[in-house]
């Protein structure tokens, strides 16, 4: 993972980032009353952070909201000229909201949130097996989460693009 | 104060939704912003966002980049479980900060984790320090993050 244009944050920069993970919506006034400094030190530093993507403010719904969606690993094994194209195409699957390339278990690691077996059958087993340059998934489906937390994230392309 | 209502039972009509929208674009967007868009009252939409986060619909947060918080390694960790409940195994890694994320699932493996850390001096530490306490796994197969292609959580289990 390549740290792009990230640059070293400082204490400050981790005090207000750990005050925003718990609810970005508190003013900054509120921040800097309790971190000691002024208003436009905190709207500054936090206009570097988004800037520089090392943070980004968002929504998160929870999975069990209507239906259920249930997360579900898709470990891929891949022909390694074809998993370039590969990786775009699980990408702009809309059900895979994660593709992380390997080194070890897999070539390739797709993470998906599912309403019903029915479809993880049809996207899994059936299109993404099908895909050029897939040898073989083996798919885990979770049946509990004990631990996720959603305030860690790679701050990809595609998601400073659905801004 | 009336219960808070469960994740499950609660309804989102077509303002919730375009609150989210929004929010989901720009998390800090004022009140004042948002009702302005939606032509409805401030009050209404500081409300709404209160009962949605009150049910753990939906939480408004800053997300950090891994590498803005100097995580640099990344690993899934297919875990075997020998002996003991997976969900007890799983409970104990889901206690550990380099843990963030802990799956049970069905499969060759029990446990589906995800670990984060700074680097492999700090991987060792992780490993002979807090992994060597935890009784009852009996295989961890590793496969390392070489290249986040897509990575869009922006729906996850709250807690």
């Amino acid at each position: 993972m390549s740290a792009d244009n990230v640059r070293k944050l400082d204490p400050l920069d981790h005090k207000i980032i750990n005050v925003l993970s718990k609810d970005a919506r508190v003013s900054n006034r509120r921040i800097a009353l309790q971190l000691g400094v002024t208003e436009g030190t905190i709207r500054g530093r936090i206009k570097r952070l988004e800037e520089t993507h090392a943070i980004r403010m968002t929504a998160v719904t929870s999975t069990h909201l209507a239906h259920s969606l249930r997360p579900v690993l898709i470990g891929i094994e891949a022909n390694h000229a074809e998993i370039k194209a590969l990786c775009q195409k699980l990408a702009a699957m809309p059900e895979i909201r994660c593709v992380i390339r390997m080194l070890g278990r897999y070539d390739l690691l797709a993470i998906g949130l599912f309403e019903s077996l029915e479809e993880i059958a049809q996207i899994a087993n059936n299109r993404i097996l099908a895909l050029p340059g897939v040898r073989h998934v083996e798919t885990s489906i979770a049946v509990k989460t004990l631990k996720y937390d959603h305030r860690v994230a790679k701050i990809t392309s595609n998601w400073r693009h659905s801004k | 104060m009336a219960a808070p209502i469960k994740v499950d039972e609660i309804q989102l009509d077509d303002t919730d939704q375009q609150i989210i929208t929004l929010l989901k674009a720009d998390g800090r967007a004022t009140n004042q912003d948002i009702a302005k868009k939606l032509n409805i009252g401030a009050t209404t939409v500081s409300a709404r966002i209160r009962r949605l986060e009150r049910a753990r619909a939906l939480r408004v947060v800053a997300v950090s980049d891994f590498s803005a918080l100097d995580l640099n390694v990344l690993l899934a960790v297919g875990i075997e479980v020998e002996g003991r409940p997976a969900e007890d195994v799983g409970a104990d890694l889901a206690q550990f900060p380099e843990v963030f994320g802990v799956h049970l699932v069905t499969g060759a493996r029990d446990i589906e984790a995800l670990v984060a850390v700074q680097d492999l001096a700090a991987l060792k530490v992780f490993m002979e320090r807090d992994i060597v306490k935890v009784k009852g796994i009996r295989r961890m197969t590793a496969g390392i993050a070489v290249d986040i292609v897509k990575f869009n959580f922006d729906m996850a289990p709250i807690a």
